[in-house]
């Protein structure tokens, strides 16, 4: 019973085949009570499959998957009142409004008092309250999906991707009410493609290759462990440069701001490249010096691009 | 099952229906227009009067109580033309296919032969008549008709050969009346296999089956729902149907239990119909494609629309086959016919198809995402 409240998910040796195609390969992970655990993988890692077999909307081919120690095939009833899902690209009801629609799902659930007005202000939907769902622009729906995914006031949330589409300004909105549900004790289950929100939300973060995790831990501990060097950037600095840090063996990598990013394995390399950069007097406004980030750790533990927007870019922030 | 759920579900689908207007004209308003449209068509065709323009030269009594025995039949509505005009021209210009004429000299002969009793003393009407026109024909048969019946009354002698008449319906029907039943069940029909390809295909495609699959309402309780919202439509088509019928061609049929009967029949079969469309063919659109593949056919060779008996034998065979054939023949058996023996036959066949294929519905229904 301690392990049950311990762990609420448990993945044993799951693996989930589409004819041919090997889409989960034998997972096995747990998240704890409490924590945000997020997976991070590229299109067709294998996120939405695994988080969707949790959800029991996929049958597992094999392996073992428990939701507060019950076997999410076959105890369904038993705990699907207490989680709650936004699916990959919500969607609802065209014609039905943003405040039916969340009384239809707390309907569903038979929450008679659900705070429906709170879900809509939580969402930042207030005057979009009598709108109709296809009248909504993506990012609306998306936010009324996690309103959604709310109204049964779930233990364990899934949110599959939840701020794709969203502009920046409301994806820390909802950045902001997932951290506010992890300090209310929820358990949060985040499938994601942007490095920065695992970074920001995550407890621990687990990284999917092709239907496997290939790194699983925190997000610090992620970088710290597989990645133990040194980014180095140089702003606006003249083209020479570019050169002269190349002759020394390194490999800059320069984007079209005039910056360039140098990876070096040794901290006193720092000093050597602003000595010899110094020495033929060209000049740069600005630099920076830090551990790699999570996309960069990413990147050399995948060995592919994340998203597009992405690729090629050190840490991109 | 779960009432709270069933009830939720249906709030939904009734809100979507009514703002959505394009399923509001398919499936209420469609009908009603099919309805009046055919029904105005063919109404004139259920009074059979013809107009029958008549040119009287002999301009006698005898003359004036023939023309009274021809309006008097109500098979025509006469209209007459002054004696010194130039019939054909008149027919031409008038746009007129047929002018009986009745030459001078008419009450003569007639009073001769009454006179004399002479068995073989004839005269010859005349007819002006424009032989492209189709209703010509039947004009004159009708005519014919009632010139054989003064005939036979002028020679006072009963015809040795007549015809009695007994309708093998309980009593004379109109086309009208024949044809609600058949758009009763083609109403819904169409309403049930939409519906059920429409949230079974589209649901599942946008996704919305998937987030539901992880909320407490199960398969059942969404089919229950689906089924429910599926026979309101099918009663309100039903009732609105039957209101335009009754105010607008004051139809006279029968409404009894065996109606209810069909069309929860007609709900089961379509609707499970819909559910196995969408198993075989999951992308919404094809599905839809897929009903229309099954609905158009099964509208127009199952006698929705004309009886199945003016088709062609081997037609007929296949309507056979057609379960909305089943619905219509049942339909108007207890409606037009009040044949009850007639109509639990039918219900007998559309009833086994109807389990059938709903039991093979559910089975292949399901909200999760793979059944793998
Ligand atoms: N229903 C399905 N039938 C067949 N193959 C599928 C199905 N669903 C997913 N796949 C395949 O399984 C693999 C994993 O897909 P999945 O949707 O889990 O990836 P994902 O990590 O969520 O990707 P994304 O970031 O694009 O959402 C992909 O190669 C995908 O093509
Ligand atoms: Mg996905």
């Amino acid at each position: 019973m301690t392990k049950e409240i311990e762990h609420v998910i448990e993945v044993e040796h799951l693996t989930k085949r589409y004819g041919a195609l090997l889409a989960v390969n034998d997972l096995s992970f747990t998240v704890r009570r409490g924590e945000v655990f997020a997976f991070l993988g590229a299109n067709g890692a294998g996120k939405t499959t695994t988080v969707e077999i949790i959800e029991t909307i996929r049958t597992p081919t094999s392996g073992k998957v428990c939701l507060f120690g019950l076997d999410v095939t076959k105890k369904k009833r038993e705990f699907i009142h207490r989680i709650g899902v936004l699916p990959q690209g919500f969607n609802s009801f065209d014609r039905i409004t943003v405040r039916e629609t969340l009384q239809y799902y707390a309907r569903l659930f038979g929450c008679r008092n659900a705070d429906l007005d709170g879900l809509i202000a939580l969402a930042d939907l207030k005057d979009k309250t009598h709108e109709q769902f296809h009248k909504l622009s993506g990012g609306l729906k998306q936010r009324l999906g996690i309103a959604v995914a709310l109204v049964n006031d779930p233990e364990v949330v899934f949110l599959d991707e939840p701020t794709t589409g969203l502009d920046p300004h409301a994806r820390r909105e909802v950045w902001a009410v997932l951290l506010d549900l992890k300090n209310k004790g929820k358990t949060i289950f985040l499938t994601t493609h942007y490095m920065e929100e695992a970074e920001f939300l995550a407890d621990r973060v687990a990284i999917l290759s092709k239907g496997r995790i290939v790194a699983l831990d925190s997000p610090g501990h992620l970088t710290e462990s597989h990645a133990n060097y040194l980014v180095l950037t140089l702003q606006a600095v003249e083209e020479r440069a570019s050169e002269i840090i190349r002759k020394m063996g390194f490999a800059p990598v320069q984007d079209n701001h005039r910056n360039i990013k140098v990876r070096l394995e040794r901290a006193d390399d720092v000093q050597k490249i602003l000595n010899a950069i110094q020495a033929s007097g060209a000049t740069f406004r600005g630099l920076d010096v830090r551990k790699p980030n999570l996309e960069e750790v990413f990147l050399s533990l995948t060995g592919e691009a994340g998203r597009e927007d992405h690729a090629g870019g050190w840490g991109a922030e | 099952m779960n009432l709270r759920v069933i009830g939720a579900n249906l709030v939904v689908d009734i809100k979507s229906f009514y703002r959505e207007k394009t399923a509001v004209f398919f499936r209420i308003a469609f009908p009603v227009i099919l309805i009046l449209v055919f029904g105005t068509i063919f109404m004139d065709k259920d009074d059979l009067s013809f107009d029958l323009c008549v040119q009287d030269l002999d301009q006698t009594k005898s003359s004036a109580q023939l023309v009274q025995t021809l309006t008097g039949s109500d098979r025509f509505k006469i209209t007459t033309i002054a004696p010194d005009l130039n019939a054909a021209q008149y027919a031409k210009d008038h746009k007129l296919n047929l002018i009986l004429g009745i030459p001078a000299g008419f009450e003569k002969s007639l009073m001769q032969k009454m006179i004399i009793a002479d068995p073989d003393a004839s005269f010859a009407l005349t007819v002006v008549y424009d032989p492209s026109a189709s209703a010509v024909t039947t004009k004159m048969q009708v005519l014919d008709a009632m010139l054989a019946v003064a005939n036979q009354k002028l020679s006072g002698k009963p015809p040795f050969l007549h015809l009695v008449k007994t309708s093998i319906l309980a009593k004379k029907y109109r086309f009208i009346e024949f044809f609600i039943p058949g758009i009763i069940a083609m109403a819904v029909m169409t309403s049930c296999l939409f519906g059920a390809v429409n949230v079974n295909a589209e649901l599942r495609q946008k996704g919305v089956l998937r987030k539901l699959a992880t909320t407490p309402i199960t398969h059942t309780d969404w089919i229950l729902s689906n089924i429910l919202y599926q026979f309101l439509l099918a009663a309100l088509a039903t009732v609105v149907i039957l209101l335009v019928s009754y105010a607008v061609f004051h139809v006279r049929l029968q409404i009894n239990a065996w109606l209810p009967v069909f069309v929860v029949l007609d709900v089961f079969a379509f609707v499970g119909f819909g559910m196995i469309l969408t198993r075989v063919a999951r992308e919404a659109e094809s599905a839809a494609a897929a009903a229309n593949a099954f609905m158009f056919p099964m509208m127009f060779l199952s006698g929705t629309f004309f009886p199945v008996e003016m088709m062609p034998g081997f037609l007929q065979k296949f309507a056979r086959i057609l379960p909305l054939y089943y619905v219509n023949e049942g339909l108007r058996a207890s409606m037009v016919s009040a044949d009850n023996t007639a109509a639990l036959g039918y219900a007998a066949v559309i009833g086994v198809f109807a389990a059938v294929v709903f039991v093979l519905g559910i089975m292949t229904t399901t909200l999760n995402e793979d059944r793998t």
